[in-house]
């Protein structure tokens, strides 16, 4: 089995974000970048079926700027076997990096495509739903579950919807996005990183895939959400209850 | 090497997050707890492959000795040092893997790297490079896993610095074995150790000073071996500290290192100075980690403490202080440089540099942990803020693995000697 595992490079969640005077974007320096945390647990998926099915190949890739090797090769390190980068100093729309994503797929043909449900930065939720649809593949978003049948023909999904679990199957080849309780992201071990040294890391232009000028979707412009205002405290429950009227307006 | 490479930001960054998750939470427990620290030990040896690689290390070496023992010239080979033969071919990988871990943990736990560094490299380094072949497969190896906990038993109530001269602990020829007789104390891992290396005299009814020193491997419930509960003291919480009592306890001659009294030259004085040097050089890393932690937490805190309306950061005392502790870090972080690079070309720092970089660096840590203490005032005294911690553990830095005053007359004693 083969499973391509897209992954994206993005501020540490546990850092503190400060956006640029001129909106343009967020203030890197200083600012630590990991793997997305919704495709780290898509790589820890795709690693726990490689050691349950006793052999089966797992695929890195993803679109970004150079540096971007450091979170390729942490993912080597956790056990991955082969990474590739497009290499985009620009940042793409949601459908463009689905239309990278589609090609990367067509060449590798994986079995099952494992990626996060939506990276931490924006927010989209959208790459996996595009790519299915672009390549007419069944897909399950937001899975707490993954299992193969015996013959690893077929796939059962768990997902988490508003109000309960829902099981979807199908037959691969398929997209599978990850939830946040799927699995606990295992560490880059000793080993790992020094085995993570001699393993491929492939570079490819963004230019390779000819989808220059192709975003439809632009940032115009980034602001802090507006600090929150102190509270005010109120006599009695009257007059609580005529300010929720009359000025929040809630009832 | 002038700067950690990819690599090992990548280890750093994954031990970090190991200590945040395992390490941080449950700190309460371990520093004031009685909690030992071997689960969350084992459980990062384990998670982070550790012990895999350090028994794939010592099977290489082990086989490498039973080659040589086979070629005929078994002296040859019970005397070679651990690690001699293997030509260092400059990669900083595998030194760096090692400090890595201790820099990380001291930010946090710096009795945790004490508890470690004792089991997995003192007492193993001691057995390493004394013992025979089949007692390295027998003992080394589970502490090396830290599947065994072990001590390195030298220190007595009557002798700290004059660790030989004043030694009671005593051995006397009994039948194929042999009687041992002692009580030590502030021995790591003493309450919980399931192998101990004892250090005594052999007593041949001669001059105290002219016995032979010796060294034994003692199992956890040995006849007449009491293990004491864990002593109080000033800092190192996590690291549990303990007595030995040894009432005529038997041996047989296989818990000899070296399975020979005459093994002196890599037995007796010289070899427990050996590991004497080997524990000092640990020490930059530990100092590593305790100034990088206060100078984060500090910088913190004078960014955001705000007195006579705006952040003490803005005062000159306090960046002054910040200045300092930078400084010590840079050094501190430049000697664990020269250890890697060393260790990388197979080479160790002699008996002097040792003690001239643990000198150094218990200095540096004390004193930045204690002005890391007065830059957070009355809060620093407060046991709530870890700077108040990390201040106590310090201090032992000067005092454990030979005082500064020892290091200070080594230093001299071999400049003087030329």
């Amino acid at each position: 089995m083969k499973i391509l595992v897209p992954i994206k490079r993005v501020p540490d969640p546990q850092t503190n974000i400060a956006v640029k005077p001129d909106g343009s974007g967020i203030v890197t320096d200083n600012v630590k970048f990991v793997i997305n945390p919704f495709c780290e647990i898509a790589l820890e998926e795709a690693l726990r079926v490689k050691e349950q099915q006793g052999g089966a190949e797992v695929v890195l890739v993803s679109i970004g700027p150079k540096v971007t090797q450091e979170q390729l090769r942490t993912g080597l390190a956790m056990g991955a076997d082969r990474a590739m980068l497009v290499v985009a100093e620009e940042e793409l729309d949601p459908a463009t990096a689905a239309t990278v994503l589609k090609k990367i797929v067509e060449a590798e043909s994986p079995d099952l495509v494992l990626a996060g449900k939506q990276s931490i930065d924006d927010d989209a939720n959208q790459v996996g739903q595009i790519l299915a649809s672009s390549l007419d593949w069944p897909q399950a978003t937001f899975a707490s579950k993954v299992e193969f049948s015996a013959d690893k023909k077929e796939v059962t999904v768990t997902r988490e919807v508003d109000g309960g679990l829902e099981q979807v199957a199908f037959a691969l080849p398929g997209i599978v996005t990850t939830d946040l309780r799927l699995n606990e992201p295992r560490y880059a071990s000793l080993p790992g990183i020094m085995k993570a040294r001699k393993k491929e890391l492939k570079e490819v232009p963004l230019a390779d895939y000819g989808v220059a000028g192709a975003a439809k979707v632009k940032t115009h412009k980034m602001a802090p959400p507006p600090k929150r205002s102190a509270g005010r405290k109120v006599e009695t429950v009257q007059e609580l209850v005529g300010l929720l009227h009359t000025e929040a307006k809630l009832i | 090497m002038i700067e950690w490479n990819e690599q090992h930001l990548m280890l750093q960054d994954a031990v970090r997050k190991f200590v945040d998750t395992e390490i941080k939470p449950n700190l309460e427990e371990l520093e004031h707890g009685d909690t030992p620290p071997y689960d969350v030990l084992r459980k990062m040896v384990r998670t982070f492959g550790i012990d895999a690689m350090q028994r794939m290390r010592f099977e290489k070496q082990i086989a490498r000795e039973k080659a040589l023992a086979a070629s005929g010239d078994g002296a040859v080979a019970a005397s070679e040092p651990p690690r001699k033969a293997v030509e260092g071919d400059g990669d900083t990988m595998g030194p760096a893997l090692q400090l890595i871990p201790i820099i990380e943990l001291c930010r946090y736990c710096p009795g945790m790297v004490t508890a470690m560094g004792v089991s997995a490299g003192l007492t193993s380094a001691a057995i390493l490079s004394k013992g025979t072949i089949r007692q390295k497969e027998k003992w080394a190896l589970p502490l090396l896993t830290l599947e065994k906990i072990g001590s390195w038993a030298i220190t007595e109530p009557g002798s700290g610095s004059d660790a030989f001269g004043s030694m009671q602990s005593s051995a006397k020829r009994r039948g194929d074995g042999y009687v041992l007789n002692g009580s030590k104390t502030f021995i790591t891992n003493g309450p919980y150790a399931d192998t101990i290396v004892f250090i005594c005299k052999l007593d041949e009814g001669n001059e105290p000073r002219e016995r032979k020193i010796l060294h034994f491997v003692l199992d956890r419930g040995m006849p007449g071996l009491v293990q004491s509960k864990p002593l109080r003291k000033m800092g190192m919480h996590s690291s549990p500290t303990g007595q030995l009592f040894l009432e005529d306890v038997f041996v047989e001659r296989e818990r000899l290192l070296g399975e020979s009294e005459d093994a002196a030259g890599r037995g007796g004085r010289a070899g427990a100075k050996a590991t004497f040097s080997m524990e000092r050089s640990g020490v930059a890393a530990m100092a590593l980690g305790i100034v990088s932690q206060c100078l984060e937490l500090c910088t913190e805190y004078a960014r955001t403490r705000v007195q006579f309306g705006r952040p003490i950061g803005e005062f000159q005392l306090i960046q002054a202080k910040l200045a300092k502790m930078e400084v010590a870090r840079m050094n501190l972080q430049n000697l664990v440089f020269r250890q890697i690079e060393l260790s990388a070309h197979g080479k160790g720092m002699s008996m002097a540099e040792a003690s001239a970089c643990k000198l150094y660096s218990a200095g540096a840590a004390v004193e930045v942990a204690l002005e890391a203490v007065q830059l957070f005032g009355g809060n620093g005294y407060m046991a709530e803020y870890q700077v108040e911690q990390l201040a106590r553990d310090a201090k032992v830095l000067q005092i454990y693995g030979g005082t500064d005053e020892i290091q200070i007359s080594q230093i001299a004693r071999s400049l003087l000697s030329h």
